[in-house]
């Protein structure tokens, strides 16, 4: 057998031909070779060169360092806006819903004035202990909030330390430029012009209160406060039809598409009266799961727009059916 | 040291006993030391083989690491199983250091003798064998499968190597008259110090296979089929922790320390070698010492590179090359060695010898043309041996191991 097809310089052979006499020939190769890395990497200079089979390799750690890729990903962080101090994030709930272990846990900020929500966090928890670094949460921010770290040294030994609260997770805007320049600047402007809309929504230091123990952090400017703080104030006194709950970000016919979508929906589900029924049976249910605010909004569109924030609609009434069935072989 | 004693006025069995004390503290400290500085130079070489640097963190070059971890088992949890035979279980470690440490009493350090058994091959042969008590002692009384599969392993492994190693020293005992092992070391000392017996083809075959049939004694890596860590977790070790664990590590590094100055006293002329003589006295020991230490060091960096390079056997190969291939070599090498010492020594018994090649060689006089005769009929012997046996074996492996493709579109084998 040959593995000529492999023979390239980086490649040992170890020839066995079976016709010729074996005295050993393969282990005094074997152990030549071996040899040879031994004297090399012993006496040979550190080697960086990744094609080479033969030299040091190692990076001694704690003194040397390799560089860390753009999109490495590590722990999620949050950020804010140098200039004004507000954070990114509007508490929309996405990366809550999307993380797969569950160790996102936010509390949306409410006007203390109206009792109304604002789309800003009062409180963003995470469990760096059970976060799996997946990168879900930074893929899925609308609002480019959420993004993935490169510090990796974060071993403690007190433990309810890895429950990071929001002043521990914020970083401004300009460190995550640092560490991903490109990656920012793609979405940069869009993120930008998304975080103005919502400072106008958040009235007094909703939405910055947070940024002003970041380590690192530029120091927020205290004379931005009042004219931030008016702006918000007039956006939450707007008056909100269903459509504005939809979605700020959303363009008006993207909009008028989705409620059309929706009604073709209930009116297909309408055609067949034994799903129809299940279906609105299992509305009210939704709506106390579902905590995003578009979701309790949304609900005078009627129940089927409450219906499959998780589950798709039709799953949910298949489900349902079976439900039925159950209950009817029981006899009830 | 004990008549030294006496000297200076003390009692003779009082001499006797402080002269003991001090002679077995330090085989126990040296033993110890040695078998910490074995693992931290086990460690680094094989790193590098490894593209790798090992451990250079602590201390200098990294050579305390061995007493970070010794001080690391040894405050760790000491934890017995509960169906454990308690007994056996906590024996079986003391019985494995007891053996390994009582071979250490006969090693010649050098020119210094801890004790000189007029039978001290015997000796350390006989505490070798008590490994696979202590192996089997560990594996049954964990009460765990694991163990116990590892110390069935052990003890066949064991019995079978003991085997060609015992039969691979009788060469050297043949060749030296003795099994003292100074007298083997003084009659090493020919050609200024360099006669060791593995330039001789005897001596050479003989140190191959007994270095082999002592890999598989000291459970060195491709015979480490006891500890397979892939198959049965730690072997008999496996349901050994803290303080224990290290009594067994200690006591598998201190018989791999045992094996090399075994090896390097039986073959490469334990501390003899050029300008130990000349020096003489106290200078010429602590040469014979570096000598020895470095023969032994260097055998086991041998070790190492064996390890670093070849994958473990297969029980059957194990067993197979136990048998198949030391076994009939070693057989060979003591034929060929009772022609060398007929040679070269014999001489009253048989005086047509001496009227046909003169006199017999000695150490103050050599006779070359008898000595050329017996180093050219034995290497003829060895020689033809192992290339007859390895061509049987190659056939052998040839017809079990491979198929033809037209076996396997049959389906037979
Ligand atoms: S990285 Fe993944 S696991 Fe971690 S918080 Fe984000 S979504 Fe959750
Ligand atoms: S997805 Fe982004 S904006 Fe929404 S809650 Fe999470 S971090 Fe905040």
């Amino acid at each position: 057998m040959t593995l000529s097809h492999l023979a390239t310089e980086d490649v040992f052979v170890v020839e066995r031909n079976d016709a010729d006499f074996r005295g050993g020939q393969g282990m005094t190769k074997g152990l030549g070779i071996v040899f040879r890395k031994f004297r090399k990497a012993l006496f040979g200079k550190p080697n960086s060169d990744r094609a080479d089979t033969e030299g040091q390799f190692n990076v001694q750690y704690p003194e040397e360092r390799l560089a860390i890729p753009e999109a490495y990903r590590n722990m999620p962080i949050l950020l804010y806006d140098d200039a004004t101090g507000h954070e990114l994030c509007t508490s929309c709930f996405q990366c809550e819903r999307i993380c797969p272990p569950q160790v996102i846990h936010i509390t949306q900020a409410k006007d203390p004035a109206t009792g109304k929500p604002v789309p800003a966090a009062a409180k963003f928890v995470l469990e760096y202990d059970t976060c799996m670094s997946c990168g879900y949460c930074a893929e899925v921010c609308p609002f480019d909030a959420i993004k993935m770290d490169h510090d990796f040294e974060l071993s403690t030994a007190n433990h309810p330390e890895l429950d990071v609260d929001y002043n521990r997770l914020l970083r401004p805007v300009s460190y995550y430029e640092t560490i991903a320049p490109t990656m920012w600047s793609e979405v940069k402007e869009q993120a930008m012009k998304k975080l103005q809309n919502n400072i106008k929504r958040r009235p007094g230091d909703i939405g910055r209160d947070h940024g002003q123990k970041i380590k690192g952090g530029a120091p927020v400017a205290a004379a931005a406060t009042p004219a931030a703080g008016a702006a918000p104030a007039a956006g939450a006194a707007k008056p909100r039809g269903p459509v504005a709950a939809i979605g700020k970000n959303m363009s008006e016919d993207k909009t008028a598409k989705l409620l059309a979508i929706r009604a073709a929906n209930a009116a297909k589900r309408g055609g067949g009266a034994a799903d129809a029924a299940p279906v609105a049976q299992a509305a009210p249910v939704v709506e106390t799961v579902a905590d995003a605010p578009a979701a309790a909004s949304a609900a005078p569109t009627g129940p089927v727009a409450a219906i499959g924030q998780n589950m798709s609609e039709d799953k949910r009434a298949k489900l349902e059916a079976i439900r039925a069935a159950k209950r009817a072989q029981r006899g009830e | 040291m004990a008549d030294a004693l006496t000297q200076l006025g003390f009692a003779s069995w009082l001499s006797v006993l402080i002269a003991s004390i001090i002679k077995v503290t330090l085989i126990l400290v040296g033993g110890s030391v040695g078998m910490m500085f074995l693992t931290w130079y086990e460690r680094r070489s094989i790193s590098y083989m490894q593209d790798r640097r090992g451990p250079n963190r602590v201390g200098p070059q990294g050579l305390l690491q061995p007493i970070s971890e010794a001080i690391k088992t040894m405050t760790k949890e000491d934890a017995t199983p509960r169906d454990a035979d308690k007994i056996v279980h906590f024996l079986a470690p003391v019985v494995m250091l007891g053996a390994t440490v009582l071979s250490f009493a006969v090693i010649p350090w050098g020119r210094m003798f801890p004790v000189d058994l007029n039978a001290a091959v015997l000796f350390v042969i006989a505490t070798g064998g008590l490994h696979s008590i202590g192996m089997m002692m560990a594996g049954w009384g964990s009460n765990n499968k694991f163990a116990l599969l590892g110390g069935m392993r052990g003890v066949a492994q064991l019995i079978s190597y003991e085997i060609p190693q015992v039969m691979a020293i009788i060469p050297v005992v043949l060749m030296t008259g003795s099994m003292s092992l100074q007298k083997i070391v003084e009659a090493q000392n020919d050609f200024a110090g360099l006669g060791w017996y593995v330039f001789s083809p005897v001596g050479l075959l003989g140190f191959a296979l007994f270095f082999t049939a002592s890999l598989a004694e000291g459970e060195r890596t491709p015979f480490d089929i006891p500890e397979a860590d892939s198959e049965i977790i730690a072997g008999y070790m496996t349901e050994y922790s803290g303080m224990k664990f290290a009594v067994f590590y200690l006591s598998n590094y201190m018989s791999n320390l045992a094996v090399c100055f075994i090896t390097a006293t039986l073959y490469l002329g334990g501390g003899n070698g050029p300008g130990v003589d000349a020096l003489g006295g106290i200078a010429g020991g602590l040469l014979s010492l570096i000598y020895f230490l470095l023969k032994s060091f260097a055998l086991f960096f041998v070790m190492v590179l064996i390890r670093a390079t070849v994958p473990r056997l297969r029980v059957d190969q194990l067993m197979s090359f136990a048998w198949k291939f030391l076994l009939p070599l070693v057989l060979v090498n003591i034929l060929s060695a009772s022609f060398w010492v007929a040679l070269l020594r014999w001489d009253q018994q048989w005086p047509k010898l001496t009227e046909w090649f003169g006199a017999p060689s000695t150490a103050d006089a050599t006779n070359w043309g008898r000595l050329a005769i017996a180093i050219v009929l034995t290497l003829l012997i060895n020689a033809g041996a192992v290339a007859l046996i390895m061509r049987l074996t190659n056939r052998n492996v040839q017809k079990h191991l491979y198929t033809t493709d037209e076996e396997l579109a049959l389906g037979l084998s």
